[in-house]
């Protein structure tokens, strides 16, 4: 790989760090949702419904964050 | 597994399928790394602003604005067929809309407080968010889109970058208080530095002559090439490299040690880059940022209508409670712009994602490969047509219920 210089993997490495860590809160919150969510239809299988819909809605928030870490990441490397 | 065996149907079926499944993994861009690899084409260039399709005036006409107005007409189209002959027990299309129209109202009527026809006037706009974004998704996954283009040649792709450049010599040599250039000077200048800049920009070799040109399949990667092999950047006599760029063609093989001959074949096709005609509508910030500001700007509407200008610009602007009421007031209005954000990031983020991800696998597992991946796009397309439009829902509710009731419900 030539014509590469220290910069573009500056880059790289600020891409992948971006996505890393902002992976990490995010992956825990749907984590967390999901189990809680899980542990509700336990205790209330009736409730599968508005359940699982309000946990979809939820997981949508926790993941747009993850997203918006992506998001960065993609401009690092499409844009910057 | 027994009942697999016996039927031969069954076992014809799942046997095409697992060749099918072989023949993708062998045909990718991972097979190619063990000797195979017939199917992998190049990975397209990834750009984040949408591309233009063709100049009207002084406007240029996107690819992602053309998908968008599809997605609209579809949606007309769609409509006119549901309602076109309209029964009182509905079938085919009108039973989808129906079914459709009658979850968002009944989920605006619970979001809205409960009571029967609650969540109405939230619905129209919810609708339409919720329609528009999911076909502008679903459009997005259709073949052809993000394939079928325009081929941009090199000298095209410069010239882009050369306008930009010109002005910024201009201007660092009027700051530097160099002497002006004339215009010839100074379009060597920049065509130089644009060289320069970009001589490891990749383009893809094309195969095909005249207006017609395919991108090359079952080389992989290994059909791009840098611009350095097509211009001769470190020339002396500018028209010479002019002359180079105006052809546009494959000059030098890019040098491999281990196979010499790897590339030879290279040496005289055309180089260049594809401009998709169609782009998935989302996969720009213009539209996402759009639908937002319209959603973001009707919840503030509806936030008026129902408490009135002066009760409803009270949540932002608390003057008469103390600095600490004064500072929450500061962030909720800084929050309505937060949320006009969030709802342009989250569609965008989203949908680009999943373009890129569909183009990987497109690549690494061609033809079979990307079904599932398929499939997971038009479901996460639905999902976030679904929050959008909810997310709209809730926050005109919010915006409708003053604060006085906020605190009369926490009481219970």
């Amino acid at each position: 790989m030539d014509g590469l210089t220290i910069g573009d993997g500056l880059k790289a490495i600020s891409a992948a760090l971006a996505i890393g860590l902002g992976a990490i809160g995010p992956g825990l919150g749907i984590g967390l949702l999901a189990g809680r969510a899980m542990e509700a239809l336990g205790r209330n299988p009736e409730a599968r419904g508005p359940i699982q819909q309000n946990m979809i809605l939820a997981l949508a928030f926790a993941e747009a964050i993850a997203i918006y870490a992506l998001v960065v990441a993609v401009i690092i490397v499409f844009v910057a | 597994m027994k009942g697999l065996l016996s039927n031969p149907k069954l076992l014809a079926i799942a046997i095409i399928g697992l060749l099918a499944i072989l023949v993708s993994l062998a045909g990718g861009a991972l097979g190619a790394a063990f000797g195979g690899g017939f199917l992998s084409s190049p990975i397209p260039l990834i750009q984040l602003p949408a591309e233009k399709v063709v100049g009207l005036g002084p406007f240029d006409l996107m690819n992602t604005t053309v998908m968008l107005w599809a997605a609209g007409l579809v949606l007309l189209l769609l409509a006119w067929l549901a309602t076109r002959r309209m029964k009182e027990v509905p079938s085919g299309f009108q039973n989808v809309f129906e079914v459709i129209v009658e979850f968002f109202d009944s989920t605006a009527d619970s979001v809205a407080g409960g009571a029967r026809h609650a969540g109405r006037r939230f619905l129209p706009l919810v609708l339409a968010i919720f329609l528009l974004v999911l076909l502008a998704n679903w459009l997005g996954t259709l073949p052809g889109v993000g394939t079928i283009g325009r081929i941009e040649p090199v000298e095209e792709w410069v010239e882009h970058r050369l306008h930009y450049k010109e002005d910024q010599i201009k201007d660092m040599r009027k700051e530097e208080g160099l002497p002006v250039l004339t215009k010839e000077e100074l379009h060597e200048e920049a065509l130089r530095a644009v060289l320069e800049e970009n001589a490891s920009q990749e383009f893809v070799v094309f195969d095909g002559s005249g207006a017609l040109g395919i991108v090359p399949i079952g080389r992989g990667e290994d059909a791009k090439v840098a611009l350095r092999d097509v211009i001769d950047i470190e020339h002396d006599d500018i028209h010479y490299i002019e002359k180079d760029l105006h052809a546009g063609i494959v000059k030098r093989a890019p040098v491999d040690a281990d196979d010499p001959d790897k590339y030879a074949d290279l040496v005289g096709k055309r180089a260049a880059l594809l401009v998709p005609f169609f782009r998935g509508a989302s996969t720009d910030l213009n539209t996402t940022l759009a639908i937002a500001i319209v959603a973001m700007i009707a919840v503030q509407i509806w936030g008026i209508r129902a408490l009135g200008l002066r009760h409803y610009s009270g949540k932002f602007i608390i003057l008469n409670k103390g600095p600490i009421q004064a500072f929450v007031g500061f962030l909720e209005a800084f929050g309505e712009i937060a949320r006009t954000i969030s709802f342009t990031f989250r569609l965008f983020g989203n949908m680009f994602a999943g373009e890129i991800l569909l183009i990987v696998m497109a690549f690494l597992l061609p033809l079979i490969g990307i079904i599932p991946f398929l499939g997971l796009e038009l479901f996460v397309g639905l999902i976030q047509a679904f929050i959008f439009a909810m997310l709209t829902l809730v926050f005109g509710v919010m915006a409708s219920i003053s604060h006085d009731d906020e605190e009369h419900t926490e009481e219970h």
